[in-house]
């Protein structure tokens, strides 16, 4: 199905370039896309290309809502943005899901928060409850109605944002990274109601990083580079394409992969029978892990399954309700926090809920010299270079790629040299070849000695860039395998029990 | 301070009742500004909370409470020398500034006052948000003709009081994984914020943003309201509303005789 069926053109920019206030480089520049009635846009390009702008700019709200300098024209269903009251008029032909999920999510319960739409339709009852069943259903939030939204995992509240917003049956979606934190279930639940809705002739523009789960349902892709379309073409032309192809991170996993058992190396973590409740939710019931020095680990697990309940137990942000927790001959049940954070570095989800400083080497500095105040530069420097931030010393962290924070998050953890790094979901939000430079930086610090945890629910990662698989659902394990061939294991067992070395300067390049 | 979804006695009332209840309440606790009769109030609010079954979410906000009350203290005794001297804050015995602070009956009795004052209006807000469901209180005030900004308005703090709670809890949580020790003394008391507010707010800014472009976009000013079920009062809120005619009726005769 291309644009040239003839099909009445649902969304339309011609000429628009975007320059945000107080900022001298256009975010936008030149951007002309058409979507038509039926169709599926996907929009893929590197974090930082413009791709959010975009649909803030198709969506009208970069004209209502933004200053900033707006040129060219916005069209929705033939009608000028700028002939529209305000966004609450543009609600009714288009709705918006926006890539913070958490700021979305308004009421108090799941259901409530999906219906909250519908009741100012002036549509009769009956269809808004056929419509509100048929949305949750769908999207498979049902077992979940009655939950607060705030109590949910990542990946379920990007699905009640997504359902509160298909259930108001817009003829035109323009969705921001819809699927990001979810897992590969979720993301064909929500590609298939995609295509459903487009087959009912619904217009949708989808930006993503996804491509394989999701560009295969679009009609068109289109290619975004430093705000200007770099290519448009067919999903199976463009995925030819080998930037947009994802690049194996490579080289991640060293020659002879590591194995606990057969070395008769202690584990750097322990967990016993470990339980966890809050809210009268059991997030974890009853779960044993172990992970061997040097191990590079993935915990895969549908959204909601406690992975990230699980990691937060080993630098004690969670205390067990029952059962133990050794980390590093540390009982994590109940050793301070700041003393486990010399053991273990956790790198959240989102950068910026750590990052305050006024430069990034202050940044950087600020763990280090909570854990020894007569630290110096060194330290800071090795871990700037290894995430290759060394350059953006000086810089303001928040003025960074989405990209750069991530990997200025990491470098802040491993400046700390803890023996073991968590990171929980450490791709979400990055292209792949940001995403592949974060896997790279992660092989080169299992090889300096540190062990690596990682949370996600993006399986391909798992099977490329960890020794171990473990899939978690509902709070248990029900799945643990090796992602190689079983075999002793070599170098790793040799590294010393005592503080990870972080050697960037004296690793040799890869 | 949010809803909380509970099979409370609170939980079956219609907003309009519990409405009435917390405004009562409010204009009973101005009323007057006698210790005894504002310490009924607030036995009496806690009394339909226990009721009510949400007696134990009303406990959270004594520690607030708590620490108002110690602050109005200090004021009152600092500002106001009314009424019979208790004591004094340096000892009379102390050279040349001895004597200074009278700890006064007067200031006592409006401290106090104020923070009962307060506890009642504060127990009484409280019991309505947490038992009300944020649309049922937005079809209500639409209903009572209040301007939609207004509502919205309501609707947002109400929003952002957890949202910035869960916020701050996950920055103070990444901020202590990198062995975050907030400093001793004040300075280092202040110094510690830092961490800590930078994030909140620039992340805060952020979310505010795209909550209300969410709200637009959901169609909040369009006039066009169907709530999904219909609250109707039924016999519960008739005799919630003799309940509260009564208890306001003999207080306010106390109050006049």
């Amino acid at each position: 199905m291309s644009p040239e069926t003839g099909r009445e053109i649902a969304l339309s920019l011609r000429a628009v370039s975007y320059t945000y206030p107080g900022s001298e480089a256009p975010a936008l520049n030149g951007i002309d896309l058409e979507v038509r009635r039926g169709e599926i846009v996907f929009v893929t390009g590197p974090t930082g290309a413009g791709k959010t702008t975009l649909c803030l700019a198709a969506s009208g709200i970069l004209h209502h809502e933004y200053g900033g300098a707006l040129e060219g024209a916005v069209a929705i269903l033939g009608k000028k943005v700028r002939d529209y009251r305000n966004m609450g008029e543009i609600g009714r032909d288009i709705g918006v899901v926006f890539d913070d999920a958490d700021a979305q999510l308004i009421f108090s319960t799941v259901e409530e928060e999906v219906a909250s739409g519908l009741e100012n339709l002036g549509i009769p009852r009956a269809e808004m409850q056929q419509r509100l069943r048929d949305v949750m259903e769908a999207i498979g939030i049902t077992d979940f109605a009655d939950r607060a939204p705030h109590t949910l995992s990542g990946g379920q509240k990007q699905r009640v944002a997504i359902a509160a917003t298909l259930v108001l049956g817009t003829e035109i979606l323009v969705l921001d990274e819809p699927t990001a934190e979810l897992d590969a279930e979720a993301t064909g639940a929500v590609s298939t109601l995609l295509r459903r809705l487009a087959e009912k002739g619904t217009a949708v523009l989808i930006v993503e990083q996804k491509l394989n789960e999701l560009a295969t349902i679009a009609d068109r892709m289109v290619l975004i580079e430093g705000g200007t379309i770099a290519k448009v073409g067919s999903p199976a032309e463009m995925m030819q394409d080998s930037v947009l192809r994802h690049p194996a991170p490579g080289n991640i996993r060293p020659p002879a992969p590591a194995a606990a058992s057969p070395c008769g190396v202690p584990p750097i973590v322990s967990v016993r029978d470990l339980v966890h409740r809050y809210d009268g939710v059991t997030a974890i019931g009853g779960l044993d892990l172990e992970v061997a020095p040097g191990e590079i680990v993935a915990v895969v697990g549908e959204n909601g399954s406690g992975k990230t309940t699980l990691v937060k137990h080993f630098n004690g942000l969670l205390r067990p309700t029952r059962g133990s927790v050794i980390v590093d001959g540390l009982d994590a049940g109940s050793v301070p926090v700041a003393e486990l954070a010399r053991h273990v570095g956790l790198v959240f989800q989102n950068p910026d809920t750590m990052l305050f400083a006024e430069t990034v080497e202050e940044e950087v500095a600020f763990g280090l010299k909570n854990i020894d105040p007569r630290s110096t530069g060194e330290p800071i420097d090795a871990a700037l270079s290894e995430v290759g931030l060394l350059h953006r010393k000086a810089a303001y962290p928040r003025s960074l790629s989405r990209g750069e924070r991530q990997r200025l998050a990491i470098a802040c953890v491993i400046a700390m040299r803890p023996r073991l790094i968590v990171l929980d979901e450490p791709t979400t939000g990055l292209d792949a070849r940001e995403a592949a430079r974060v896997m790279e930086t992660l092989g080169h610090l299992r090889q300096d000695g540190h062990t690596i945890v990682m949370v996600t629910h993006d399986m391909l990662l798992g099977e490329e860039c960890a020794d171990r698989i473990v899939r978690m659902e509902q709070g248990r394990i029900v799945g643990d395998r090796r992602t190689y061939e079983e075999g002793l294991c070599p170098k790793l067992c040799s590294i010393s029990p005592g503080r990870a070395p972080f050697t960037a300067s004296t690793r040799s390049p890869n | 301070m949010q809803y909380i979804t509970r099979e409370s006695a609170f939980h079956r009332l219609h907003p309009f009742t519990k409405l009435i209840f917390a405004i009562v309440v409010v204009l009973l606790a101005v009323l007057t500004s006698d210790i005894v009769m504002l310490a009924v109030l607030v036995g009496a609010v806690v009394a339909a909370a226990v009721v009510g079954g949400l007696a134990r979410d009303l406990l959270r906000q004594v520690p607030l409470l708590a620490s108002l009350a110690v602050s109005l203290l200090a004021l009152t005794v600092l500002t106001i020398h009314n009424g019979e001297i208790l004591g004094y804050l340096v000892p009379q015995s102390v050279p040349v500034i001895g004597g200074a602070f009278p700890v006064t009956v007067g200031a006592i009795d409006l401290a106090a006052a104020m923070s009962l004052r307060f506890a009642a209006m504060l127990f009484a807000f409280q019991l309505f948000v947490i038992s009300t469901q944020p649309r049922d209180l937005v079809h209500l005030l639409d209903r009572l003709r209040m301007p939609i900004d207004y509502t919205l308005m309501l609707l947002i703090a109400l929003r952002f009081i957890p949202s910035l709670q869960l916020e701050g809890k996950r920055i103070h949580e990444a901020q202590l994984a990198r062995a975050y020790n907030p400093g001793r003394g004040i300075s280092g008391k202040v110094r510690g914020l830092f961490p800590i507010i930078i994030p909140l707010v620039s992340n805060s800014l952020g979310k505010a943003t795209v909550l209300g472009l969410t709200i637009d976009l959901r169609g909040y000013r369009s006039g066009l309201r169907t709530p999904m079920r219909d609250l109707a009062p039924g016999r519960v809120d008739v005799a919630g509303i003799c309940c509260m005619g009564v208890v306001a009726a003999g207080y306010l005769a106390v109050l006049l005789v």
